[in-house]
């Protein structure tokens, strides 16, 4: 008896119920029950012989054949000894190896935080500094460093990535965004001739970042890859000095009660506390230097408010300067002797933000002492609107095919931040 | 008026009525003997075929009409869009194909001649100064690095599975070397500072070569030309906005012969389809980087090589990279022409030359292709003397097994050398298994041919151990090396 399985079990526990019920339908709800074309036949029920007690039916399992007269076996069910992987379930969370009681609140690429970027500074503990540092400005203003005919050259780039690149009409923006980064850091690269420096540098795509750090009593993790990354073998030079490094224990992160610091972040009980670069030890690149964080998503909701971006930003920048550090330094909390100094640049194509960031303190867990720094320069336009087709009012060309209010400027910026370090 | 009488009776033709004859004749200007004599007016409409009669010289009349309109176009797009706007059941051809002896087919699609080799050096010029020296150990450690960071030292999110490996290693791989060998480079070759580096861009090209009978439909029994289309997708090129000079003169006879298929393309097999025709380079005719440089191939795991021992296919691995070469690089080399304007009737006055990588990530095989004419319609073709020329090497290895991947030991990649400890990568040249018997172990080796005379032609006098160390480098740089214009 114990023998049967599924439907049959049930048939034979409840006798009565695998007829009609109150209402004329099976009692079984549709999980249970599953979509008649797809159930398999019922197997028939065992003889009368098997309701005998003490009598041992038998059967023509021996024969390997049917026999009429003998009874038919009933085998106990195959275990296969695996699972196929479409089938596996996983165990439930509380067995995992990594299931840990505090919860960790990670932050991945497609978090977005309700607060945006006060919500990142405070959960980094970082001071923000609007615009970028002058040091880096004097780069994007100096001429030696200027491409020549660099204005043209830029021009080309956004007519390559927005309108030439493809065989359609109007290319979309799934393409045009990785071709427009790839082509201005190709742009940059150019300069390679000036400075041989640039040569001591190397992009990398998909390693997976996770760092951790306690804020408080929350602990928050930053897991995940964020797209290109470019690494060096020298690390960036520090920006602010110890002055103004010190003068950062004076300012109050801003705190955004009643928001919970934690809202968008996602809620784990498994995870890995373990620091990971994304890189093995010996990588010939060791420092992060930059990374190219792209919105290339066609449709409007699915990509980021610039807000989330930049907050997106700062948590990556600030996740691969913390595993450094801690490479570099060792785990415990302090104020670093040496900044880690890191770079982003994120974009959608059209509209630029450029961060830097330098990670002054490992100490993170209280609110007072050395905060972090962030320079953050938003919401650059690289050109305000792309025409692919002329516009034509009156048999009259308005507009002619190509960039309109197009921004030298924010180029300069990208090359200053590409050019940082090796100039 | 004895003149005039004569002109009138000549005048009178068979099948022209009277009307018309008087007609011209009244319209004609009177003139003096003299003047006729010297410069002849034409009195009449010339005399040609008819436009719309169902004759063969209508049809020819009606052809050279179109022909007209595309040497009248004003701009490549309008001509580009002329030749291509009528769509017919075209053959497609794959670059990347598992038929047999594909090579082959396409040099005769394409009225290419394969030399083994690279071409031959340009003569060096005596006023110009020596081009600065290669550094082989920067440029052989930025490759390094680039393999190992791909196949060791990044920590990717999962394990990647077999038969992935191919799009998540090779694939970054490759990419990060092109970039990062293009960086290096551009010291000595300017033009590759200011080029274009295009990421799995489309490459189109359609082309008419030969004739056929129509066997069966409503058209049974007339002649049909026969249409050809290649939609290639490179995984990297580089465009530049300065032609590549020439490896051979335009009318360089070559004293190999294109090969002749005796069947129909169908026996490939080679299927039609009717869909748009396209031209393009990578980029649209607006762009300044519009000729080509150098095409990087990933080849896809239907084609490597264990599959294809496996099939007892062993000699159809260099023709796998050999097809692929020829159909893309005469593709590119092909729309570069078009759009310069030149197309089957207006035959290329230039050669238009691009250089290409084909790799299944381990094996590399180097070519070059100079295309020399457009023209190979069965009506251009009649008294075409040009071909289109392919040099290419053969394959060869990059580098070898990869000891044990997940050791915590830095894998260091050394030459073979030093073989004090154990090596986790080991550089090695090894001939394809077709052509050498013997394996090459230790420091015996044959460098092939084609690196050996591109060792001479770099001419930088590394002793013989260090030699095949940097077949790959010296092979790419040379090629990358290539065609600078060291008087621009």
């Amino acid at each position: 008896m114990a023998l049967a399985s599924g439907s049959a079990r049930l048939a034979l526990a409840r006798p009565g119920r695998l007829g009609l019920g109150s209402c004329g339908a099976p009692r079984r709800g549709a999980y249970e029950w599953g979509v008649r074309s797809t159930r398999k036949p019922e197997p028939p029920p065992p003889d009368r012989v098997y309701e005998i007690p003490g009598l041992e039916p038998i059967t023509y399992a021996g024969k390997m054949h049917f026999m009429p007269g003998l009874a038919r076996p009933v085998f106990p069910p195959w275990d296969p000894g695996w699972t196929p992987p479409k089938f596996r379930r996983l165990p439930p969370l509380h067995e995992h190896p990594l299931y840990k009681d505090q919860a960790c609140y990670v932050f991945h690429q497609r978090c977005r935080l309700l607060e945006g970027v006060k919500q990142a500074l405070w959960l980094t503990k970082t001071k923000l500094i609007e615009g970028l540092p002058e040091k880096v400005l004097s780069l994007a203003d100096d001429p030696r460093n200027h491409i020549e005919n660099q204005d043209e050259c830029v021009l080309n780039v956004i007519f390559h990535a927005r309108l030439w690149h493809s065989t359609e009409d109007i290319p979309k923006r799934e393409t045009y965004c990785p071709v427009i980064v790839d082509s201005l850091i190709q742009l940059c690269k150019s300069q390679i001739l000036k400075h041989p420096s640039l040569a001591r540098r190397i992009c990398a795509q998909n390693n997976m970042l996770s760092t951790t750090w306690n804020r408080g009593s929350t602990l928050i993790q930053v897991h995940g890859s964020s797209g290109a990354q470019l690494n060096a073998k020298d690390p960036l030079p520090p920006i602010a000095s110890r002055e103004e490094v010190e003068a950062t224990k004076n300012h109050v992160l801003e705190t955004f009660y009643p928001i919970s610091p934690t809202v968008g972040l996602q809620e784990c009980n498994v995870y890995d506390v373990n620091d990971d670069t994304g890189f093995r030890e010996g990588y010939p690149y060791p420092y992060p230097h930059t990374l190219y964080l792209l919105e290339s998503a066609n449709l409007r909701p699915h990509r980021f408010q610039p807000d989330q971006l930049r907050a997106k930003m700062i948590l990556f920048a600030f996740g691969n300067a913390l595993a450094q550090a801690r490479l570099l330094y060792g785990n415990d909390t302090k104020v670093l002797e040496q900044p880690v100094v890191v770079q982003s640049v994120g974009t959608d194509g059209r509209v630029f933000q450029f961060l830097v960031l330098q990670l002054n303190t490992t100490d993170l867990a209280s609110d007072e002492g050395v905060k972090n720094l962030v320079w953050l320069d938003s919401d650059q336009l690289l050109y305000a609107h792309f025409w692919c087709l002329p516009v034509v009012r009156r048999k009259a060309v308005v507009e002619p095919v190509g960039p309109t209010g197009f921004q030298p400027e924010t180029f300069r910026k990208f090359l200053a931040l590409y050019l940082h370090g090796a100039v | 008026m004895a003149a005039a009488r004569c002109w009138r009776l000549v005048l009178r033709v068979p099948g022209l009525s009277l009307h018309t004859a008087a007609g011209a004749a009244v319209t004609a200007p009177e003139v003096t003997g003299p003047d006729v004599a010297a410069a002849p007016v034409a009195r009449y409409p010339p005399l040609v075929a008819s436009l719309t009669a169902d004759s063969k010289a209508a049809r020819q009349r009606r052809v050279e009409r179109w022909q007209a309109t595309v040497h009248a176009a004003k701009s490549v797009d309008e001509k580009l869009r002329i030749l291509t706007k009528m769509q017919f059941m075209k053959y497609i051809v794959y670059p990347q194909t598992f038929a047999l002896n594909a090579d082959r087919w396409y040099q005769s699609f394409t009225k290419t001649v394969f030399l083994s080799g690279l071409p031959p050096p340009p003569p060096a010029k005596p006023d110009t100064e020596p081009a600065p020296a290669l550094d082989v150990a920067a440029l052989r450690a930025a490759a390094c690095d680039c393999l190992l960071q791909e196949h060791f030292f990044l920590r990717r999110k999962k394990r990647v599975p077999l038969y992935l490996e191919r799009e998540a290693i090779a694939s970054p791989f490759l990419d990060q070397l092109v970039a990062s060998l293009t960086g290096l480079l551009s010291a000595r070759n300017p033009a590759l500072a200011a080029a274009a580096l295009d990421c799995k861009r489309p490459v189109h090209f359609y082309w008419l070569r030969g004739e056929e009978i129509i066997p069966r439909g409503h058209r049974k029994g007339r002649v049909d030309a026969l249409r050809y289309q290649i939609n290639d997708k490179p995984h990297n090129q580089i465009r530049i906005s300065k032609q590549l000079p020439e490896f051979v003169p335009l009318d360089y006879s070559v004293p190999v012969e294109v090969p002749v298929m005796n069947c129909k393309p169908d026996k490939l097999p080679l299927f039609k389809r009717q869909y748009e025709n396209t031209i393009f380079i990578g980029t649209k005719t607006a762009d300044p980087h519009c000729y080509g440089h150098t095409q990087f191939h990933l080849l896809p795991d239907k084609l490597k090589r264990e599959r294809l021992l496996k099939q007892n296919c062993a000699n159809q691995i260099e023709v796998v990279f050999r097809a692929n070469a020829i159909a893309s690089l005469f593709a590119w080399t092909g729309a570069q022409a078009m759009y310069q304007g030149f197309w089957s009737e207006a035959d290329v006055t230039r050669p238009f030359v691009s250089q290409g990588v084909i790799t299944d990530g381990k094996y590399f095989s180097f070519f070059c292709y100079q295309l020399n004419t457009l023209a190979l319609t069965a009506q251009a073709d009649q008294n075409n003397p040009r071909k289109n020329i392919c040099w290419g090497t053969q394959t060869t290895i990059y580098a070898m097994k990869w000891m044990d991947k997940r050791s915590n030991k830095n894998p260091r990649v050394r030459s073979k050398s030093s073989e004090n400890e154990m090596p986790d990568v080991e550089y090695c040249h090894v001939r394809n298994k077709v052509n050498s018997s013997k394996k090459n172990t230790g420091n015996q080796f044959c460098p092939s041919p084609a690196l050996q005379s591109l060792h001479e032609r770099t001419s930088l006098g590394h002793d013989v151990d260090e030699r095949y160390t940097y077949g790959l480098e010296s092979a790419n740089d040379g090629i990358l090396l290539k065609n600078l214009p060291l008087q621009a």
